[in-house]
């Protein structure tokens, strides 16, 4: 792929020519691929190419974001045009004049380590892996028929031509592969529809078609396929009484994300999500605030190679690093870009993403996970005389404050002293962000991620991320059933 | 190019490379948004595209894509690429000829020339109004956007179909805060003059006041009456699960369902291709058949999946139009209006919730309609006919097709709901529904 840098250029002097006090401009485009099996037979595969230049520009305090996929020099300069005269006319209605925390800028390129190029795979290689891992599983397990099976694999390359006036100048690439599945397993006349991976989430990483093999999705369909045939025939309720919940890892990134990550984006806490995707339960003073137990840790880290949220300096320049969000159960650092640095009087953890050039970057998790511990898993099981082991889930949610959450378990068994025993139907975990971060108490080695999309924003963008956590221990929990 | 000539130009290319069947859909859209927080402007955006959609078949194999580089040789290319992908591609049961033309189009006017040309401080100047307006009845903050949107989609398919079509839309998604309680309010409209935000601005601002003073509950079921805004997302879980696609994949309750009955005989859900207000009007679909209306629940009995003309072939049907080329889908959905005001509707409730707002609704069990949803903003508790207080922290869980058999009232009162969590335009009245589950967060 190639960008016509000097269009971007041009952008940010046309930008300051026009009287605006900061001009970005971001050239951005990403080729998808998407092979689809379903039943064994194809649909049609998807070739996307997504293609253009997106501005940014603050004038007297009132910002301003425009886009187009026309790459020439006028139609450039007719956005540029465009979005500084709407700049200016929002001038009045603008409270806080919008401001940047003085960061150091990036220049130079980075990437995402890539051994085979995606774009030199062929679609037909594609489909003959799906085929592969359709054959894994279509026959079902332990008298689980899989009746309907959709599988997808998904590949894309972005790449970016970022500048601003303050100095920044960044060309970047990251490709990524991820691999997701619906499936209707049938047995003695019920129908239930799983994911393989659970929770509507992907297998996932960045890097070329070496990441097909990283992920080894044979063994894992095969395996996940069985253990999900397994729980879809499971009828024993949950016990009543408050119990002791050991939680995987699929769950535990997910709560992770939920509930730590998404109080944590700044913008949130300012209120400027109110109408869409919400506020916070977090406030303007609410770093140092004690909302878990000592066991408590939560990052997010765009810098973790192979990661799907991988990134090393964000949509402002800033250069990315790792986040300690919750560290002993203290709230310890918000996500912010530099307008929300600027508000809080610090500086930008280099939280921008924008998805795609018609996208405003906004504050974004990368790979938000827990924080592994030392137990081991049977430590972790060892204790407990009567609980309930929740490996992966299906439905969950949470308010718009990121408060009251709840996840409802698909592979999940009962523990009596110490030990795995049968499956459990479906146990609900309904629960407050304190609650929940209060009650754990011991955190497995075992990270592991699973890749997801994010979405946030207005007009929607849907963010290639991370969840993770090991296996952990939640005390004295009481779980509903459905 | 104009669109017409890119969509014949790229169609032409795709015949000439081999494609036996092909639809080419040019498509320009041109949004501005002005979005507010803490009764402040944060940010406007303007957002220009071209995208032209190609889907393309050869000896059975199938292929489809898209492009947002609207130069005749970047045109070329992306049709190579498609045509070179395409055939190493193994044959597709799946594949239908596409329909031949012609077809007789819907007309509308969902087109005004003054949301296209509404220029710079327009909007901003809504969000003004509608500020001050939520301030001076108490609201404490606001915060929201304003969508102004023009689309302009032309079409051309080996089926002898060239046609274009138009549409506009302006919407308001807004909230309002005292304190930690708030109240949602909704516009949408395909023209300006129709376009009433003050109204939806009223409506939040009163919401988030009556929210303020909150009283307990307890988990349990109880008769619950859903505002346009909660039923219409209901409805459009309805709409997805009506897809053929869905159905095949196993992924929709109304899988086997087909003229049996799927809700009380209250219920009738229509989708439409074209109609007054819709904010999704199409006159045709990804296929280029003429959209139309499609009645897909009538008194409560399931009478049609969507169908493109891929899926219409394996149930043995005919389109519907609603191509999606590999997913059919709802374009503008309906709910016939009942015969209950919500005075009336509270009047019924002996224990119960009137909810005015929800998101984040997630199934356990797509094929069962298992899921769980949570209220937003101003929810209330009625007892014995009368609403009481405000509550807070509820959550649904139920099975959507339960809650649809235990409809037992619908309003003469409907909107058009279309905002961030209800992404398929619907004409929703307020529903009651009988024996629902709620439930609480463990604190």
């Amino acid at each position: 792929m190639s960008l016509d840098t000097d269009l971007a250029k041009l952008a940010v002097d046309y930008g300051l020519s026009l009287g605006a006090e900061y001009v970005e401009a971001r050239l951005h485009r990403v080729l998808e691929v998407g092979c689809l099996l379903r039943n064994s037979s194809p649909e049609p595969t998807i070739l996307v190419d997504s293609n253009g230049l997106g501005v940014r520009a603050r004038y007297r305090g009132a910002l301003a974001f425009g886009a187009t996929n026309t790459l020439s020099t006028q139609s450039v300069k007719e956005l540029v045009e465009e979005v500084v005269k709407r700049a200016k006319a929002s001038t009045r209605l603008v409270g806080e004049p919008v401001e940047f925390s003085g960061e150091e800028m990036g220049r130079g390129s980075w990437s995402a380590e890539e051994k085979e190029r995606l774009e030199d795979v062929g679609v037909q290689r594609m489909l003959k892996h799906l085929r592969e891992l359709d054959d894994v599983i279509k026959d079902g397990f332990h008298g689980v028929s899989f009746t309907n099976r959709l599988l997808i694999i998904e590949t894309s390359v972005e790449e970016k031509f970022y500048v601003n006036s303050d100095g920044a100048e960044l060309c970047s690439r990251v490709p990524r592969l991820s691999i997701s599945s619906f499936i209707n397993a049938s047995y003695n006349g019920k129908n239930y529809a799983i994911t393989i991976p659970a929770g509507y989430s992907s297998l996932g990483e960045s890097g070329g078609w070496e990441v097909f093999k990283r992920l080894d999705p044979y063994t894992f369909f095969k395996e996940e396929g069985s253990n999900l045939a397994k729980a879809v025939k499971s009828e024993r309720k949950p016990p009543s009484e408050p119990v002791d919940i050991i939680l995987g890892p699929d769950v535990v990134g997910l709560v992770a994300h939920e509930s730590s990550g998404h109080p944590a984006e700044a913008d949130r806490i300012l209120g400027r999500e109110g109408a869409q995707a919400g506020e916070s339960y977090l406030k303007r003073d609410s770093l140092g605030l004690k909302i878990g137990s000592s066991e408590a840790y939560v990052s997010d880290d765009p810098t973790i190679p192979h990661s799907m949220g991988f990134y090393l300096y964000d949509e402002e320049g800033v250069k990315a690093r790792k986040r300690q969000l919750i560290e002993a159960g203290v709230i310890r650092e918000y996500l912010h870009n530099r307008a929300t640095a600027h508000v809080f009087s610090t500086k930008s953890n280099a939280a921008a993403r924008s998805v795609a050039y018609n996208r405003e970057p906004i504050i974004r998790m990368a790979n938000t996970y827990v924080e592994p511990g030392d137990y081991s898993f049977e430590e972790l099981l060892e204790d407990i005389e009567l609980g309930v082991y929740i490996k992966s889930f299906m439905e969950w949610n949470i308010d718009d404050v990121r408060f009251n959450q709840r996840y409802v378990g698909l592979e999940a068994y009962l523990i009596e002293r110490g030990e795995i025993k049968e499956g459990v139907k479906a146990p609900v975990l309904e629960i407050t962000t304190p609650r929940f971060w209060s009650s754990l108490d011991a955190r497995g080695k075992d990270l592991q991620f699973r890749a997801a999309s994010c979405g946030k924003g207005d007009p929607m963008q849907g963010a290639p991320v991370w969840t993770g956590g090991p296996h952990v221990r939640l005390r004295n929990i009481r779980l509903g059933a459905r | 190019m104009d669109l017409e000539d890119i969509a014949s130009e790229v169609l032409g290319e795709l015949v000439k490379l081999g494609a036996e069947d092909a639809s080419v859909i040019a498509a320009q859209s041109f949004e501005r948004m002005v979005r507010f927080s803490n009764n402040a402007l944060s940010v406007t955006k303007s957002i220009k595209d071209v995208i032209v959609f190609a889907y393309a078949a050869l000896d059975k194999r199938r292929i489809m894509g898209s492009t947002s580089n609207p130069s005749q040789n970047a045109l070329k290319g992306f049709a190579r690429r498609l045509i070179e992908s395409c055939r190493v591609l193994e044959p597709s049961p799946y594949y239908a000829p596409l329909p031949k033309g012609p077809f007789t189009y819907l007309t509308h006017t969902n087109y005004d020339p003054k949301i296209e040309s509404c220029e710079e401080g327009v909007l901003e100047e809504y969000a003004k109004q509608i500020i001050d307006r939520a301030t001076k009845l108490g609201g404490e903050r606001t915060a929201g956007a304003i969508t102004a949107e023009t689309s302009k989609i032309s079409i051309a398919t080996t089926g002898g179909v060239t046609q274009s079509d138009r549409s506009t839309r302006i919407l308001l998604n807004q909230r309002v805060f005292v304190g930690d309680a708030s109240g949602h309010g909704l516009a949408c409209s395909t023209h300006l003059s129709a376009f009433n935000p003050l109204v939806a601005a009223e409506e939040a601002a009163e919401y988030a006041k009556k929210a303020i003073n909150r009283g307990p509950w307890s988990e349990g079921v109880y008769d619950v009456i859903l505002s346009p805004t909660v039923a219409a997302d209901l409805i459009q879980h309805i709409g997805e699960a009506s897809s053929a696609f869905a159905v095949e994949s196993g992924i929709s309750f109304l899988a086997g369902r087909v003229n049996e009955e799927v809700a009380c005989d209250l219920l009738t859900l229509v989708d439409h291709g074209v109609a007054e207000g819709a904010v999704n009007t199409r006159i045709f679909d990804d296929e280029g058949v003429a959209t139309r209306d499609n009645v897909i629940i009538e008194k409560g009995i399931l009478r049609t999946y969507l169908h493109n003309s891929s899926t219409a072939k394996r149930f043995n049907t005919s389109t519907t139009g609603s191509a999606g080329i590999i997913d059919p889908h709802p374009w503008n959905l309906e709910v016939y209006a009942g015969d209950y005001g919500l005075d009336e509707m509270i009047k019924e409730v002996k224990e119960g919730f009137l909810i005015t707002n929800n998101w984040y609704t997630r199934f356990q069990n797509l094929r069962t309609g298992d899921y769980s949803t949570l209220p937003r903003d101003a929810t209330f508790y009625i007892k014995d006919g009368e609403v009481k207080y405000a509550v807070a922290g509820l959550r649904v869980s139920d099975n959507i097709l339960r809650q649809l058999k235990s409809i037992s009232a619908i309003s003469r009162e409907r909107r058009w709901i279309y905002w961030w969590e209800v992404t398929t335009p619907t004409l929703a009245p307020y529903m009651l529904i009988k024996q629902t589950t709620i439930t609480k967060a463990v604190g």
